[in-house]
């Protein structure tokens, strides 16, 4: 591997992040390009959590932009501060001020609330790491907005004029398609699948972020999801789910698995009531009994 | 950026587009760009970066892989180009690129290219021909009802002179005009939104007149909701969205019989939705999508692998339309084995032999 995407990844170790290659070369052409990095993946993969580790490792601040249908650009972008700009309005017409120069005055940066977008380009201490979460959940006008804002830098406040960004920000967006995005937008991005992690990963990000977890359930907790994502589920458990029942697991005091703990906290990991029924059982019982055998 | 850098990534966008990867140009410079940054790099370090930079899809990858190590194993018969100074004698770049990729096409013919087989598609099947009459009247109809659909309202508020929620932004910079006194508030409410449709027409032999039918009523519904997806299917699924973009309704169903590949041996229903489960539901179905299912439920396959991408799909869309022209028989009832396997999962079971059982499914397709 490359010395430079290598010691991205020791970084990103160092910042409690298990990195693999795939993830190390794309944040590291993200940085370097710059370019926004748009990830993919099933629920629960760690999506969000690389653009927390990135912010991390370049001692950044990370600001977010969750996205919801009917996101507009009052909530992302910028909204004037209403009630404040009546009450001064007010209290300079009562002194006979000139109309002219009260409008002036309350449409100036002083009234203007900065929403996630606008803050990310106008921070003046450095460049921060800008997190579009779940960008597919907005609509398709949002993204072309988005758009224009990823390509220039710049945004346009028809009563102030334009701001320029003072440090372009790393753009990470995240998906989990339930929405396609729009080519335009993908084509200005780098682009990251992130899959399920495997067994070895599992465990040392479990290890990791479950310091209570012995090393022994950590590796039964790993098996046990590696065999369970084989299984037909509707809504397959991701790394989110596994340190969730991880850590009820070490608050319930257990140290390894067993059937009737399994059975009882199964609700941490499969959220979905057809595939509570299609683990439970004996079928549940076969699992725990492969997770509690060590590999040879 | 050197010379041999530049062909090098063109040459393998090139070879990548040959086998049904989309890449553009502005991937390859985004690709050339990477490459520059990671100089010494290894085979699998040039995947990743390709990978990122040239933006391939997960279900894309094999596909990818199989190219890159072909294109790569081309280029490895001549002299290492890691093994020349970079950009000595730019013939000789060129060269090497031309040996790699006239290589790398070899190997494919060899190889055989995986997916659709040109013999298939070239083989024909035109549609029965469908009167003139119904055409015409089903356009009309068509034209009156299609506004109908686009009545679905969305979250995102947008200006507007009626009724709304009160808009502060419009109604300061109005009451700006009177001193700062609110006379009248500026309202905002949600907007029209298009519905979005996806159709899955079984071109079948017992099916071909009615998929016929169904695909000119989808013609002029893209009027209503450009957003319209169609998908054909028999033994595989192909989709047919690309091909209704130009012409009249006569030419466009032309050019779709010439490209679904003939049918032979039997429906496989199950196989061919469990296919656009996988391929296509994440992307083109969401929370606002109908899906309509034209099929006569007549399955060869595993009703079970047909009852399980049903309930996918049902569990995906807003609501799931399945259009069964037997259903028009009184007698009829549906006991074949993929149609009972697939009924629990579907929202509404309507008839499709006519232009009259058409106009009644136009209300379901809308919000």
């Amino acid at each position: 591997m490359s010395p430079e995407i290598e010691a991205l990844g020791e970084s990103l170790e160092g910042a409690g992040y298990v990195s693999d290659p795939p993830t190390s070369t794309a944040l590291f052409l993200a940085t370097a390009l710059p370019r926004p990095l748009l990830i993919e993946g099933d629920a629960g993969v760690g999506k969000t959590e690389t653009a927390k580790a990135l912010a991390r490792v370049l001692g950044a601040e990370l600001i977010r932009l969750q996205c919801y249908e009917g996101l507009d650009a009052s909530t992302a972008l910028y909204e004037w501060n209403y009630p404040r700009q009546l009450l001064h309005a007010r209290i300079w017409e009562g002194r006979g001020e000139d109309p002219a120069r009260t409008e002036a005055a309350i449409f100036g940066r002083d009234y203007l609330l900065e929403r996630p977008l606008l803050r990310a380009i106008t921070r003046r201490e450095g460049a921060p790491v800008l997190l579009v979460d779940e960008v597919d959940r907005a609509d398709d006008g949002f993204e072309a907005f988005l758009l224009e804002l990823l390509s220039d830098f710049q945004v346009s406040i028809p009563e102030l004029g334009t701001i320029r960004a003072e440090h372009v920000p790393h753009v990470v967006l995240t998906s989990n398609r339930t929405r396609e995005i729009g080519d335009a937008l993908r084509r200005r991005c780098l682009y990251l699948y992130l899959e399920h992690p495997d067994l070895e990963k599992e465990v040392r990000i479990l290890r990791r972020r479950v310091p209570g977890a012995s090393g022994e359930l950590a590796a039964e907790v790993g098996r046990f999801m590696q065999a369970a994502r084989r299984r037909r589920l509707g809504k397959v458990p991701g790394v989110a789910e596994s340190i969730d029942w991880a850590e009820a697991l070490v608050r319930l005091g257990r140290t390894h698995l067993d059937p009737e703990t399994v059975a009882a906290t199964l609700g941490c990991i499969l959220k979905d009531a057809r595939d509570l029924r299609e683990l439970g059982g004996a079928e549940l019982g076969s699992l725990v009994a492969q997770a509690l055998e060590a590999p040879p | 950026m050197t010379g041999d850098l530049a062909l090098g990534v063109a040459s393998l966008g090139a070879a990548l587009r040959r086998g049904g990867v989309a890449v553009g140009l502005a991937d390859e410079i985004d690709a050339a760009g990477a490459l520059a940054l990671v100089p010494r790099r290894d085979r699998e370090e040039l995947r990743l970066v390709l990978r990122a930079a040239l933006k391939v899809r997960r279900r894309d990858w094999e596909r990818f892989d199989a190219i890159l190590d072909e294109f790569l194993r081309g280029r490895a018969a001549r002299p290492r180009r890691d093994a020349a100074p970079r950009g000595a004698r730019p013939g000789a770049a060129r060269d090497e690129v031309e040996t790699g990729v006239a290589a790398w096409g070899a190997g494919r013919a060899r190889a055989g290219e995986p997916g659709y087989s040109p013999a298939a598609l070239l083989r024909t099947r035109p549609f029965p021909d469908c009167p003139g009459e119904d055409l015409a009247g089903m356009e009309r109809v068509l034209e009156r009802l299609a506004a109908r659909l686009a009545a679905r309202r969305s979250r995102r508020l947008v200006p507007t002179r009626g009724r709304g929620v009160p808009d502060l932004r419009r109604s300061l910079r109005r009451a700006l005009a009177s001193g700062g006194e609110l006379a009248s508030l500026a309202r905002r409410a949600r907007a029209v939104e298009e519905p979005r449709l996806v159709f899955l027409c079984d071109t079948s032999g017992s099916m071909d007149a009615h998929a016929r039918f169904l695909l000119a009523l989808v013609l002029a519904l893209r009027r209503a909701a450009p957003a319209t997806e169609v998908f054909a299917f028999n033994t595989s699924l192909v989709r047919l969205t690309p091909m209704l973009a130009r012409g009249g309704v006569a030419a466009t169903l032309d050019r779709i019989s010439a490209a679904v590949p003939d049918w032979s041996g039997g429906t496989r229903i199950g196989d061919s939705l469990a296919r656009f489960v996988l391929d296509h539901l994440a992307e083109r179905v969401d929370r606002r999508t109908v899906v309509v299912v034209l099929s006569d439920g007549l399955d060869r396959g595993d009703p079970a692998v047909l009852a399980e991408a049903m309930r996918a799909i049902q569990e995906r869309a807003r609501r799931v339309v399945w259009l069964n022209p037997l259903l028009a028989d009184p007698r009829y009832a549906p006991t074949a084995r993929g149609m009972a396997a697939a009924l629990p999962f579907v929202d509404a079971f309507l008839p499709a032999h006519d232009l009259a059982s058409l106009e009644r499914l136009l209300p379901q397709l809308a919000a």
